[in-house]
């Protein structure tokens, strides 16, 4: 208590032009500067903070995915296999499986691993700090954190691929007619002209559901991070930085270590889900 | 959060934004709250009842979790729509 009282103390005494004054702005760590402009027509495609993420990430994932899953398997695993294993575990059994008919998995299981993978690992580099934030401290670029899945282009486009999918399959498997008469449940004939248009809206409810979720997520957890951090900024405190570095690392290992592997997760059992039930509709 | 103390010096429109951000965010956070804790007991009593069923429980308990916890994301994303709009 001697020691809180002491800290209290000393935080209200230290100086307040010990840290950098203006105001604290979080948003301006996810503002894409286009570094590269590459104009096509009206597609603007240039690279940015994000797209720069995303390229890693892509080339991490299958880096991730040859070293770990094949090359040199042997009979008697070790521990770099034993990772490669125990995620495609987790793919077959929990993902694929539970949404996926057994006729469509052989399909649609390499889409559903490479999306949790891919998103796994975008996740995760968001959480490894990397000279990427496009701002010099006299010359050497500034380190700092920021992931791609915080964008909600990028998890729309995401989201649209499973969207876009579902549909394809459902038709493919079913035909145009039997797919969309069973997007009309069984009900009195009174009923259905409020229950049709709910269920058309649902099906694009998925869409913002699934990219929501994860960009929102994703945004969150870096901007409780950075708030904790930027209370030091706010308050112009040095010494606040005993209370809220240890409490920015809490929510750091929390994010690092449950939500980015639990969104990863959701991300891929829901499109198989989705998938899988348009495959097999139950009506 | 700076709008909080800009209230101090009369603005009271920011205040209010930031009130009504938290507002929003707060109340997504407690049914989110509610939904997470009937999650998690019901997997315990479910392990608790049939432990070797806990492999095949995981994955719906985290599609669960996943699923009520986005509904405080959906409060943040609105109050912050909001927040920017208005």
């Amino acid at each position: 208590m001697k020691r809180l009282l002491v800290i209290a103390a000393l935080a209200l005494a230290a100086p307040p032009a010990a840290l950098a004054r203006g105001e604290f702005d979080p948003t301006t760590e996810f503002e894409q500067h286009k570094w590269i402009p590459i104009h096509l027509g009206p597609l603007d495609l240039s690279i940015t903070k994000a797209v720069a993420y995303l390229m890693i990430g892509t080339v991490v994932t299958i880096a991730l995915g040859i070293f770990t899953m094949r090359s040199r398997l042997a009979l008697l695993p070790d521990r770099r296999q034993t990772v490669g294993e125990a995620i495609y575990e987790v793919a077959q059994t929990q993902v694929a499986e539970q949404g996926l008919p057994s006729k469509a998995i052989g399909r649609w299981f390499p889409y559903v691993a490479s999306i949790m993978l891919f998103i796994w690992v975008v996740n995760l580099l968001g959480f490894i700090p990397l000279p990427l934030t496009g701002e010099r401290w006299h010359g050497v670029p500034v380190w700092g954190i920021y992931a791609a899945t915080s964008s909600l282009s990028v998890t729309l486009a995401l989201a649209l691929l499973t969207f876009v999918f579902t549909h394809v399959e459902g038709i493919r498997w079913n035909g145009p007619v039997r797919y969309f008469k069973s997007w009309i449940p069984e009900a009195p004939k009174a009923l259905l002209a409020l229950i049709v248009p709910l269920e058309i809206l649902g099906q694009f409810m998925r869409l913002i559901s699934l990219s929501v979720r994860l960009f929102a997520n994703m945004l969150a957890g870096h901007i409780l991070i950075l708030t904790f951090i930027g209370l030091m900024f706010i308050l112009e405190s040095v010494v606040l930085a005993v209370f809220v570095i240890p409490v920015a690392a809490i929510f750091y290992l929390f994010e690092v270590v449950i939500v980015v592997t639990i969104q990863a997760f959701i991300f891929a059992a829901l499109s198989a889900i989705y998938i899988g039930s348009a495959i097999e509709p139950e009506h | 959060m700076t709008h909080v103390l800009a209230a101090l010096n009369g603005d009271v429109t920011k205040a209010g934004k930031a009130i009504g951000l938290a507002m929003g965010v707060g109340l997504g956070a407690l049914g989110a709250g509610i939904g997470i804790g009937n999650i998690f007991s019901s997997m315990i009593q479910a392990v608790a009842r049939q432990p070797e069923l806990r492999g095949e429980l995981q994955g719906i308990q985290w599609l669960g979790f996943a699923l009520t916890e986005a509904v405080v994301f959906y409060g943040l994303l609105g109050s912050i729509l909001a927040y920017v709009l208005v």
